[in-house]
């Protein structure tokens, strides 16, 4: 137990843009801990390739067995082992996921971006894992999702919805002009838990997008109000921003959030209650 | 990555180096205390703590020297290891990694061959310091190497806010060449900002520039105004460039990530594309 508050506490201070050697290293010093280490730390998502579909899919420990990933498309194991496959109405669930959020994808991330979800039982319902994964193609710059909901079903009664969403990214200016030498990164990982209960009669597909969808849109905006807002503003706070110059003083974090802000709760106000 | 045995000591040594290398400035301690925990053998850790040395003079940490805050940095370094010089009191002091604190003071040697260059340096760098950083900590180094003078500043500022999950350091150093007739002083700068959030997440900030410049340097007091005027420029500049820098990300970079809402403005129908994806797969089936 103190080991794990260690590597937790450990893992939330090491810079993220070199997140993959020090869970390796973490993995070698505690392998005890390696189921662990390698489900509780996020990291950047992977990608593998369906050949049989022709297509990419994003792997996790959701839709590993041993060394194989299973492909959401075509529902096999890359490499090829008779390895676990979900019961039918589940994985009729997961096809069902799979478009929804493709389309959300192409929404909201535009069509490079990837998106895969896998589905798996739990004690009193299921769960799945929804993973998107963008990366900016002129820039780098990338954007991995990580969303796994619980879903508990009670007989006669709303279903309880637990979702835990981990948004890890990274942004870079590239360097400048010759001569001077500069290059600037603001990188991490912020995660944010929320508990709903919906109707069953509006179906798991519409309860999950809804919460997914509000879920990641409360987090870009929080990451605007951290990301750009307050690692500037501590800055700030170290080094004066000299005033008497001919630039505008700098804005507070509080205002440049405004805009996205009353934006969106202008059109959440107008969304359709669930029936 | 992990096999059926243990790893070897000295990969358990490796490991716990590069752990407390890349420990965010002002989280030094809790870090050390993690890897301490994970090693489990305090024998390991001892043999490991020669990095203590590299990070504290790769972050600039520092230390209260008689009421002088004085800075813990490879141009200092007496000894390699924990026993530093502060040119500001000319005294000798010995880091305590763990506490943060100096022990052991004791008059140290200045080279008097650069002194009237590096005092005139010292104060000018002073009335800058105080001008633009809230609190600050800062070194000036200066020796004389046959007909060459080398001056070195080291600048450095840190807020370390763990109560409210934060931590961030501003630090720069400037290395300043010149014949001890005067002329002309090849200065090189680097500057570098770090920050770590920690609420929830973990989320960081990090930047770094050099640049450099030809300085006229005729006599100590013109020099070192010359000196600080560029200082100051390029550390004003650098900032407003990553003030610039974030208002681009926020603009541009951050939305081709992802957009705050679909092109439509609208929230995604979920009933409409669930019937849609229903509708598809009757289609599919009976024609």
């Amino acid at each position: 137990v103190v080991s794990t508050q260690s590597t937790g506490d450990l893992m939330r201070r090491m810079p993220t843009h070199n997140l993959s050697k020090h869970l390796g290293d973490l993995v070698d010093l505690c392998p005890k801990l390696t189921e662990e280490l390698l489900s509780a730390v996020d990291q950047p998502l992977s990608v593998r390739r369906d050949d049989m579909k022709q297509k990419d899919f994003i792997v996790c420990d959701y839709n590993r067995d041993g060394e194989s990933f299973r492909s959401p498309w075509s529902n096999i194991y890359y490499p090829y082992i008779e390895g676990y496959l979900p019961p039918i109405q589940l994985r009729t669930i997961e096809e069902e996921l799979n478009k929804a959020f493709k389309v959300y994808t192409d929404m909201y991330y535009g069509e490079e971006a990837l998106s895969s979800v896998y589905v798996w039982d739990v004690e009193g319902g299921f769960a799945a894992s929804i993973l998107i994964k963008k990366k900016a193609p002129e820039t780098g710059d990338t954007w991995d999702s990580i969303n796994v909901m619980e879903v508990f079903e009670k007989m006669g009664r709303p279903s309880h919805y637990k979702l835990t969403t981990t948004v890890l990214t990274s942004m870079a200016v590239k360097p400048g002009d010759e001569g001077d030498e500069e290059m600037m990164r603001v990188s991490g990982s912020l995660t944010r838990q929320k508990e709903e209960d919906f109707p069953s009669e509006s179906g798991h597909t519409t309860n999950i997008g809804q919460m997914v969808e509000a879920m990641e849109n409360n987090i870009r905006q929080q990451m605007e109000g951290v990301y750009f807002g307050k690692t500037r503003d501590v800055m700030n706070e170290i080094r004066s921003v000299t005033a008497g110059t001919s630039r505008q003083k700098q804005p507070s974090a509080v205002m440049m959030g405004g805009g996205f802000g009353a934006e969106l709760s202008g059109v959440l106000a107008k969304r359709k209650p669930i029936q | 990555m992990s096999g059926l045995m243990d790893i070897s000591n000295d990969e358990k040594v490796r490991i716990a180096r590069d752990f407390i290398r890349a420990a965010p400035a002002g989280e030094f301690r809790e870090v050390v205390n993690d890897v301490r925990v994970l090693l489990g053998d305090d024998a390991l850790l001892t043999t490991a703590s020669d990095v203590f040395y590299e990070h504290a003079t790769d972050q600039f940490c520092r230390v209260d020297v008689e009421g002088s805050p004085a800075l813990a940095t490879k141009e200092g370094s007496v000894d390699g290891s924990k026993v530093f010089y502060d040119p500001g009191t000319g005294k000798n002091f010995t880091y305590k990694y763990l506490t943060g604190e100096a022990t052991n003071i004791e008059p140290g040697v200045r080279d008097n061959g650069a002194e009237s260059w590096r005092k005139a340096l010292e104060d000018a760098l002073a009335v800058y310091l105080k001008d633009n950083f809230p609190a600050f900590g800062s070194a000036v180094y200066g020796k004389l190497d046959g007909d060459t003078v080398s001056l070195t500043v080291a600048i450095e500022n840190h807020k370390y806010n763990p109560d409210n999950f934060y931590c961030g350091k501003w630090q720069s150093k400037w290395t300043v060449e010149f014949p001890t007739s005067g002329g002309f002083a090849k200065v090189v700068g680097e500057m570098k900002v770090q920050v770590h959030y920690f609420e929830d997440g973990n989320v960081q900030l990090h930047t770094k520039k050099t640049t450099e410049e030809s300085v006229q340097v005729s006599n100590p007091e013109e020099g070192a105004k010359n000196v600080v005027e560029f200082i100051g420029r390029s550390e004003k500049e650098y900032q407003l460039g990553i003030n610039e820098n974030y208002r681009e990300m926020s603009a541009t970079t951050f939305k081709s990530l992802r957009r705050a809402l679909p092109i439509t403005k609208n929230l995604v129908d979920w009933h409409k594309l669930h019937s849609l994806n229903i509708g598809r797969d009757l289609m599919n089936r009976t024609t």
